[in-house]
């Protein structure tokens, strides 16, 4: 249906016509039939000739003989009484019509009316001719070959004369085939008697034929130049078409007519009948089946059953009965005639296509078998143009392996007639449409596709290198990197993890990264993040933002990762892969990139500032021949840089095009199909950066909760440009610090700080017996404000520059975070060149720590009132602080036990003044699972209130148990506190605000609350002393404590928030039996069970009545309280521990 | 049980060809491919006004040595085609009828997914399940 209207289709086949008409005319005639036998002979004598009537009965005597003397075996005469037609021809220009008409009327006595013609041509002169373009009126009844043959014989007049007599006898015969539309009927002029009797054997001839030739040629003297007819008028056109008319049907039908019933032979019928004009009775099919069938198996005469169907299947044809045309056509198709075959298989598949409901498919299929037939015979043209129409049919239609087998024929057979650019694009469609082929035809193909495109190149080795098809390139998982590979870890130097190309990309963390620099960035600039900012971006890929000009510095690689996969099941070699690119530089000094190469990553080495374009990737694509192992299907080979194989190899590029997102914010955008763009690959190469590398030394990977660990940082500067302003940024400030006014008191290099404690300590002689040292601190000189909740910190740089290639080493304090698991770290580094520059003002660097921490302590400290207690100077006010510290150790990590150091107190407005129950245990020994007790009594500090408040001065008071005062005031000890602190403060703030705002209306209750209020802080010191590889190590750490309100536990780590079920069982206690003896006298009263829910956070009161019957000291704390989470199901509950006892004393009333 | 299954789009394009793993695929695909001119013919063979109420199921369309060729075209002209080895004897008319019920119901399936595309090559899952269990089922 659209085949028909494609400019392939071809409804004409010129080839085959003229096939048949050579085969029609190539045929001889055979005894048993009359076809190709004449009917009828026109003599034609001039009115010229002296004695017209005489030459009329001597060419009746002529053609009388050459018909019945044996002599002659060809041509074949229908009937022996054949049809004589007279013509007399009188050129009107040059003869006498008188004389002409007379002659006429002679003839028409002699022949009859019915058998001679008078007919008068050339009414005008001939030099006229030139520029009138009247046709040919000869040419439509010549054959082109005989035209051709007449001119060749132009010079001689003997052999003119002899072409002229055939050219009119053929004129006769062609009209009258004309006339039947059944054309390729004529005789072979070439061995036609009367012309070899002329030309082939001169001395026979007589005068008379030499008059007729004569005069023939004198009548058409015009014509036997190379435009003939030129002497003829319109009128004489008019005459010519009479003229034939009236032979036709006056002289030749009646005369069929008379005979035509005497034939007999089927196949003669059957023409007849469908000859005859408006023929009642249906064309009659199965004479010519029959006929067929008789001559092909019975007479074994392949060459008149061929005719048959040739004749059969265009009377079929115009019948519109394709269908059975085209059955005929195939029927005759066999193995010995390839060409034939073709050619009949060819029309077969014309008749499909032309049905009234065109069968497409059938044609396809039909094409493809006459294209293989062509194939066969040679015939390379037509076998390549039958594949190419019925590609028309199957091409994109999913029929996969008919594509690709017509795809491979096109592919060769344009091959070898040198249509390279075909056979190239052929091949190509196999190997990209996801081929279902076997891994063994797929390997075949590829073989050949980059042979036939091998000879492409040679072709034209200085064109532009051709695109090719494999393998795929995803493009839009193409990775850029902006700078150097990570170095590797040098000794004990770790480098910071930055970013590269290993690293998978992660939404979560990729925000946080982001998040991390616009704080810092915000720091920077003063508290305003500058509208020119956007996100550093070193690694760009298909998740991050590409819609600006990313930004390359001069001198610093750019590594491009493509990824490429191979569709097919055969392994495909890669080899001296390079990127293409293209360079507008800003200045016009030149520019010289390097490339190298690295598996499937490629870098670039811009020396020089301008934009710079990611074309595509050039590379040799091969096969591996010989001992392919199938292990290495599916997976690409990649660049394998070892040597070349023997195996043919092309050259060619693939260029990277990225899509961009889809645009979908405006209406148009949403409605339409539009993609934004993507410059991934057109990086803007700006000037040169400072350039910094991290390293950390002794850094370690497990802490335990709350240890202190000293490490070093070195900040090197790799560029040629001085940077300034260098800051660390983040989310854990609490992990890490710098310290203050470092250099004073702590060795300098990493190598002499092995052995020493992290702490600044004071040996102090004899020991303090618990009494306090008391030093104050400011936090604003931690660089601590509880303002802001993340802070980015500056590091103290000497002179805050770092000048090229200079490096420094800084210590740097870690305390393990207080939750227990494996924590990632982020530190992001932010520094900025010394010039300041309009493309980019800063650079980042980041590094991701893992720290895995294990359970050390857990301190809980509540702070109470005391009253018996009487303060030396008598003021009120003193305070008592219990400090439970439980070693929570499992001892996994080797430790054996903890030794309580020191406790410090920090606050601005209370001091820890002197521990009060100093027991046996001195050391303050903690073995696993143990818990030990410690009281202070604390008081109020001396200093100006109002002085305190403004300056935020804190007062710092140590306890020591030992003999080694850890100075608490200084760094590190000071610094984390301060960090904890501000990160303590910034949670339950929001709930402290959301409590009072519940009670806010009554300024009593807030008044009693502001009572209640402490700010305490506690700094417990610890040594642990841990057994690792058979040596003894001593860790040290610190926990903090925020005590808030009098009476309320605070936690060294914040607790566990979840939604519990509480169950008070008040009667549990009573059931027990050991329970009953000792305080089995009081009992609960009222409701001894209780369920409730609380909430995270959330403090419920319940009230219990006792009834006592004696007097005596009781334990109340005998209730148990089991929890489980809310969430969960199970029936498991866990039992809180067991509460203090609270005793009673019931007096005797 | 089958050998190979295809659905077959209006305009005559596999919209979804599956055979059992052997060497032969191009066969399977010519045999379905070549069943289309029988299915064409069997519905134009069919009154205008005899489409509307005609049968789906087609019935054999063509026998060859090793196989039998089975054929179902749907309201929307859309063909399934079935092709069921000749040794198989226990299969009845009824039974491929049923076969392909099931076969159209899954189409219909595929289709009614908002995100499919008409005229796409069927790629789901639910539907290669159901042809995989027409497929190996033991006779």
């Amino acid at each position: 249906m659209e085949l028909k209207e494609s400019s392939l289709y071809t409804a004409t086949t010129p080839w085959f016509e003229s096939y048949r008409e050579t085969f029609l005319q190539s045929m001889p005639a055979s005894d048993h039939e009359f076809l190709n036998h004449y009917l009828a002979c026109m003599l034609v004598a001039s009115s010229g000739e002296a004695e017209p009537m005489e030459q009329f009965s001597k060419l009746s005597q002529e053609q009388h003989r050459i018909q019945h003397n044996s002599d002659y075996s060809y041509p074949k005469w229908f009937i022996p009484n054949t049809l004589k037609y007279y013509v007399l021809l009188h050129d009107v220009t040059s003869g006498d019509e008188q004389r002409a008409e007379s002659i006429y009327e002679e003839m028409k006595q002699k022949y009859g009316t019915q058998g001679c013609y008078l007919l008068k041509i050339n009414s005008r002169a001939p030099n006229r001719a030139s520029d009138e373009q009247i046709p040919d009126p000869w040419s439509q009844y010549l054959q082109k070959n005989s035209i051709q043959h007449q001119e060749s014989y132009e010079d001689g007049p003997c052999t003119m004369t002899s072409n002229k007599n055939s050219d009119s006898n053929l004129l006769s015969l062609d009209g009258l085939d004309n006339e039947i539309k059944v054309d390729g009927l004529p005789n072979s002029f070439r061995v036609h008697p009367l012309q070899l009797d002329q030309c082939g054997d001169p001395p026979n001839t007589d005068g008379s034929d030499h008059t007729k030739s004569a005069s023939v040629r004198e009548n058409k003297k015009a014509s036997t130049g190379v435009i003939r007819g030129a002497c003829l008028t319109l009128t004489d056109h008019d005459r010519i078409r009479q003229f034939i008319q009236e032979f036709t049907f006056r002289g030749l039908l009646p005369h069929i007519e008379k005979t035509i019933r005497q034939l007999n032979d089927q196949e003669m019928a059957a023409v007849s009948a469908f000859l005859q004009p408006g023929a009642p009775r249906p064309y009659p099919a199965h004479y010519m089946d029959t006929a067929i069938q008789t001559y092909r198996d019975i007479c074994k005469n392949m060459v008149l059953a061929e005719r048959c169907v040739l004749l059969s299947a265009e009377i079929l044809k115009s019948q519109s009965k394709y269908s059975e045309a085209a059955a005929l056509l195939i029927r005759l198709t066999s193995e010995d005639s390839d060409l034939r075959s073709a050619l009949l298989l060819e029309q077969a598949a014309h008749c499909f296509i032309n049905m009234k409901s065109p069968m497409v498919r059938k044609y396809a299929f039909h094409m493809i078998l006459a294209g293989h037939r062509f194939s066969k015979a040679g015939q390379k043209k037509h076998a390549l143009r039958c594949y190419c129409q019925a590609m028309q049919v199957y091409k994109g239609k999913g029929w996969s392996l008919a594509e690709d087998h017509i795809n491979f024929t096109i592919g060769r057979q344009s091959y070898t007639l040198r249509q390279l650019d075909n056979a190239v694009s052929a091949f190509r469609h196999i190997l990209i449409n996801e081929s279902k082929q076997s891994a063994a035809q797929q390997g075949a193909f590829l073989r050949e596709y980059l042979y036939v495109y091998k000879n492409v190149n040679q072709l034209s080795p200085d064109g532009p290198l051709p695109q090719l098809p494999l393998p795929y390139i995803n493009s839009s998982a193409t990775r850029v990197f902006f700078g150097h590979d990570r170095r590797p870890a040098d000794g004990e130097k770790q480098a910071a993890t930055h970013i590269s190309l290993d690293q998978e990309y992660d939404s979560e963390s990729s925000q946080q990264w982001r998040e991390l620099e616009e704080h810092v960035v915000a720091v920077a600039n003063k508290g305003i993040i500058p509208s020119s900012f956007y996100p550093t971006q070193y690694c760009l890929n298909s998740y991050s933002d590409n819609s600006r000009f990313p930004l390359a510095v001069v001198e610093e690689p750019i590594t491009v990762e493509v990824a490429f996969r191979n569709p097919l099941k055969v392994p495909l070699l890669l080899s001296d892969l390079s990127l293409l690119w293209k360079f507008q530089p800003k200045d016009v000094n030149g520019k010289d990139i390097e490339r190298a190469r690295e598996r499937a990553r490629l870098k670039l080495f811009p020396h020089h500032i301008g934009e710079l374009h990611i074309l595509g990737v050039v590379y040799n694509l091969g096969t591996i021949q010989g001992s392919v192992t199938v292990d290495g299907i599916g997976a690409l080979p990649g660049c394998h840089t070892g040597k070349h194989s023997l195996s043919m190899s092309v050259r060619g590029r693939q260029d990277l095009e990225i899509q961009g997102p889809r645009l979908n914010n405006t209406k148009e955008e949403k409605t339409s199909v539009k993609y934004g763009p993507d410059r991934r690959l057109d990086p803007v190469v700006t000037e040169e950066m400072p350039l910094l590398e991290v390293f950390f030394i002794h850094f370690p990977t497990g802490l335990l909760c709350g240890e202190i660990r000293k490490a070093y940082v070195e900040f090197v500067n790799v560029s040629k440009c001085p940077l300034t302003g260098l800051k660390v940024v983040s989310k854990r400030p609490e992990f890490f610090t710098f310290g203050v006014n470092t250099a004073a008191l702590t060795p300098l290099s990493p190598s002499t700080s092995e052995n020493c404690s992290a702490y600044k300590t004071v040996v102090t002689g004899s020991p303090s017996a618990g009494t306090a040292l008391v030093s104050s601190a400011s936090s604003v000189d931690f660089g601590t404000s509880t303002g802001q909740q993340l802070e980015a910190i500056p590091v103290p740089l000497p002179d805050s520059v770092l000048l090229p290639g200079a490096s420094v080493q800084l210590p740097m304090w870690l305390r393990g975070p207080d939750e227990e698991g494996v924590h990632e770290i982020n530190f992001l580094f932010y520094y900025e060149s010394v010039k300041k520059q309009p493309k980019r003002r800063h650079r980042i660097l980041r590094h991701t720590a893992v720290i895995c921490t294990s359970r050390s302590l857990n301190v809980r400290a509540t702070v109470c009132r005391s009253n018996s207690l009487e303060d030396e100077e008598g003021r009120g006010g003193n305070m008592l602080v219990f400090v439970d510290v439980e070693n929570t150790n499992t001892s996994e990590a080797g430790v054996k036990e903890f030794h309580m150091v020191q406790v410090s107190s920090s606050s601005k407005h209370w001091q820890l003044h002197k521990s009060v129950n100093i027991s046996e245990n001195k050391d303050a020994k903690l073995a696993s699972r143990e818990k030990g007790k410690f009281c202070f009594k604390a008081v109020r500090c001396k200093q100006n209130e109002a002085a305190v408040q403004s300056s935020e001065k804190y007062t710092f008071a140590d306890i020591i148990f030992g003999n080694e005062q850890i100075i608490s005031s200084a760094s590190p000890c000071a610094d984390f506190f301060y960090r904890s602190l501000s990160s303590e403060l910034k949670k339950p703030q929001d709930l402290l605000s959301a409590h009072t705002e519940k009670h806010g209306a009554e300024e009593a209750v807030r008044l009693i609350q502001k009572c209640s209020e402490v700010d305490l802080n506690l700094v417990i010191l610890w040594k642990a002393y841990v057994v690792e590889d058979n040596k003894q190590l001593i860790l040290e750490g610190q926990h903090h404590v925020v005590l808030r309100t009098v009476g309320k536990e605070a936690f060294s780590q914040s607790q566990k928030q979840a939604d519990v079920d509480v169950i008070v069982d008040l009667r549990h206690k009573t059931t027990s039996p050991e329970a009953l003896d000792t305080h089995g006298s009081f009992t609960w009263l009222g409701q001894t069970q209780y369920k409730l829910q609380l909430r995270s956070e959330e403090s419920r009161s319940l009230q219990l009545k006792a009834c006592f019957v004696h007097t005596g000291v009781y334990n109340l704390g005998t209730p148990r309280v089991f929890a489980k989470l809310s969430d969960q199901v199970t029936e498991f509950e866990t039992s809180q521990q067991n509460s203090m006892p609270a005793l009673i004393i019931i007096n005797n009333a | 049980m089958a050998v190979c299954i295809a659905v077959i789009a209006k305009e005559n394009y596999p919209l979804y060809i599956r055979s059992t793993p052997t060497e032969d695929e191009l066969k399977f695909h010519y045999m379905v491919h070549t069943s289309l001119d029988v299915v064409d013919e069997k519905i134009s063979a069919m009154g205008k006004a005899l489409v509307d109420q005609r049968e789906l199921y087609l019935g054999l369309l063509y026998p060859t040595e090793d196989y039998k060729v089975y054929g179902y075209v749907t309201n929307s002209k859309v063909k399934f085609v079935m092709v069921v080895d000749s040794s198989n004897t226990a299969l009845r008319d009824n039974e491929i009828c049923s076969m392909f019920r099931k076969l159209h119901n899954s189409y219909t399936d595929v289709m009614c997914n908002p995100f499919y595309n008409p005229g796409d090559r069927i790629q789901s899952r639910a539907f290669d399940n159901m042809v995989t269990s027409m497929m190996i089922q033991v006779c």
